[in-house]
């Protein structure tokens, strides 16, 4: 039964002592980045019209979309991370033998994993949004901005949490294509946070690649997804929030599919 | 099972001491691993209501064949079976079969309980049997610490609660004793012994002889990935014997003959007295008036079998599923490169 599956690997995840240290991470980030980013919008952008900066005009739906999802970025990392590691310990600490014996149907098992993953997606990313709410509602109020501008702040919220389920199954993908743990979160969170950024930013030189490539890569996607305001390539091309949605949907089901399908051939000894 | 009316009343018997054992078969099992053969051909059962060894030196396809059987590893060709189903088509995997592959299978952050918990989960077994089963192997209390600090007997006791969790019918344990000290190693053959006695199924792997030779019934040796021998442990060390030197052959098997010995004269034309009771032996012959020149215990067949196999293979210690090296200057390099990878 694939639900006997899923409830091991969610008795997995909370049986050591990441689950917390994840939670914990998510819910600092989504603390701190959100009063972070509500102070400097609300506080410094009017202003921002003096040197270098156009005075431009910020959305106030953009607005708060940021403020509730300045966490994201660490979240999504962490998600990423909680992938990575649900497959790759099994690796590490030939715990995958005692999966497959319990479960021997392997795409049940790995389908428990991926359902699992999500679950446990939706738990963090709820901590993630409740926290952001909570502080960034308030300091909204408290400096003047509408802390709900419109209904698309929801709609902004639940595809947060579709966000960080996609980067889990990423990483679950990842973990499996590179068995070696410590390799694959190397990997996994080095091209998350530093070759990505590098490459958008060395194609924002070449203006084809700037408006035909950047939109698709994951970062990008995600913060088309959420809807953000754009700081850094304030010229690229920027997909819709389905676009943005999808884009990173195939990233999810062609590296987890990849994954799976490996994973469920493979010798295991 | 009560094919006729006669049977009926045996049924009964039959319940009590009900046969819960499965036959395990496995018909001609391969595995190549590119162009090296870890188990080739590989044809043997085993039966119901016995604890069968299963042996060979390291390297000589066991854990490989343990891990086709269990659906983990894929075998090149051929079949392995338990109660006719392969294990993965099996209905209930963990109240079928148990097993315990090596002892290093636990997360080091998670506790010994809670990595029984998540088998159970996944087994939809209670969590009351996980505790039974802790107290049964004897760490209820060092169960609830984290796995990273656990001794090599505590992995190994924590490896059979996990097996025996879905109270199985057929028992599969890898080097079972490794890491045992003597006591846990009495009580494990006690333990082995009971289960088989309520009819289980157990299959023990090991790389010595000596480790298993007075706790099993049944033998398989395996070498090379091939068989080498099965049978019945009794049949397989044949009866005990002792070389005798003498004056006169002939007049001592007379006499030894009236005190109920037999003896014959083996291929080397070395006389054999089929027992191990040297004393009769020398008072036989002291009342037959015959000089004793040399009396020696006759090793089993067996052990000089085991010790020639384990001889010629050491090359490869600690390797898992390396070919034996008995064509060295083919397999060096296979050998050395397998090896690096462990």
């Amino acid at each position: 039964m694939i639900l006997h599956a899923v409830t091991s690997e969610l008795r997995k995840y909370f049986t050591t002592r990441m689950w917390w240290g994840m939670a914990a991470g998510i819910v600092a980030a989504a603390a701190l980045f959100t009063g972070f980013l509500a102070f400097v919008f609300i506080r410094l952008a009017p202003e921002a019209g003096g040197p270098g900066m156009p005075a431009t005009e910020v959305d106030p739906v953009q607005l708060a979309n940021s403020v509730y999802t300045a966490g994201l970025s660490v979240a999504y990392v962490l998600m990423l991370t909680i992938g990575v590691l649900q497959i790759g310990a099994e690796y590490r600490h030939k715990t995958i033998t005692a999966t497959f014996l319990t479960t021997p149907k392997r795409l049940q098992a790995l389908g428990a994993k991926v359902i699992a993953l999500i679950g446990i997606a939706i738990i963090n990313g709820l901590l993630s949004i409740i926290t952001a709410v909570v502080v960034g509602a308030v300091m909204m109020q408290a400096l003047g901005a509408d802390p709900f501008p419109s209904n698309e702040v929801f709609r902004t919220m639940a595809l947060s949490l579709l966000v960080l389920a996609v980067w889990a199954l990423i990483g679950l993908g990842v973990g499996i294509l590179i068995p070696n743990q410590v390799a694959a979160l190397i990997i996994a969170v080095g091209v998350a946070w530093i070759v990505e950024p590098l490459v958008s930013l060395g194609l924002s030189f070449w203006e084809w690649g700037a408006q035909h490539i950047v939109q698709f890569l994951p970062t990008q996607a995600t913060s088309a997804a959420i809807n953000t305001v754009d700081s850094l390539n304030a010229g690229a091309a920027k997909l819709s929030w389905w676009g943005g949605t999808l884009t990173l949907l195939a990233y999810a089901v062609v590296l987890a599919g990849l994954g799976i399908w490996r994973a469920a051939r493979e010798d295991v000894s | 099972m009560a094919r006729a009316g006669w049977i009926e009343p045996m049924t009964q018997t039959d319940l009590t001491t009900r046969v819960r054992g499965e036959r395990i078969e496995i018909a001609g099992l391969t595995k190549h691993f590119g162009a090296f053969k870890a188990v080739d051909n590989l044809t043997f059962s085993v039966e119901p209501g016995r604890i069968t060894g299963f042996l060979g030196p390291n390297g000589a396809g066991k854990t490989t064949t343990l891990r086709m059987l269990l659906g983990l590893v894929r075998p090149t060709s051929g079949t392995a079976s338990i109660g006719g189903h392969q294990y993965a088509d099996l209905p209930n995997p963990l109240g079928t079969v148990g097993s315990a592959l090596e002892a290093t299978g636990f997360h080091p952050g998670r506790s010994g309980r809670n990595h029984l918990r998540v088998m159970a989960a996944a087994a939809g077994i209670p969590d009351s049997r996980v505790d039974e089963m802790l107290e049964l192997t004897g760490i209820p209390a060092a169960a609830n610490q984290r796995a990273g600090g656990y001794s090599m007997g505590m992995r190994q006791r924590l490896g059979l609660a996990a097996a025996l969790l879905g109270d199985p019918d057929v028992l599969i344990l890898d080097e079972p004793a490794n890491g045992l000290d003597p006591e846990g190693i009495r009580w494990l053959r006690g333990f082995l012994r009971h289960l088989a006695g309520e009819g289980r199924t157990i299959l023990v792997s090991s790389h010595m002889l000596s480790e298993v030779e007075q706790t099993i019934d049944d033998l398989v040796i395996i070498a090379n990935g091939t068989l080498v021998r099965q049978g019945p442990i009794a049949e397989l060390t044949g009866g005990q014997g002792s070389y005798v030197r003498t004056s006169d052959n002939d007049r001592l098997i007379g006499a030894l003959r009236i005190a109920d010995v037999t003896c014959h004269i083996d291929a080397e034309g070395h006389l054999v007295a089929e027992t191990s009771d040297m004393r009769l032996i020398g008072d036989v012959a002291l009342r037959a008036g015959l000089p004793i020149w040399e009396l020696k215990e006759k090793r089993s067949d067996l052990e000089d079998l085991y010790f020639s196999l384990t001889e010629g293979t050491n090359r490869n210690l600690g390797e898992s599923h390396a070919e034996p090296g008995w064509a060295p200057a083919e397999r060096d390099a296979v050998i050395g490169q397998e090896g690096a990878n462990e």
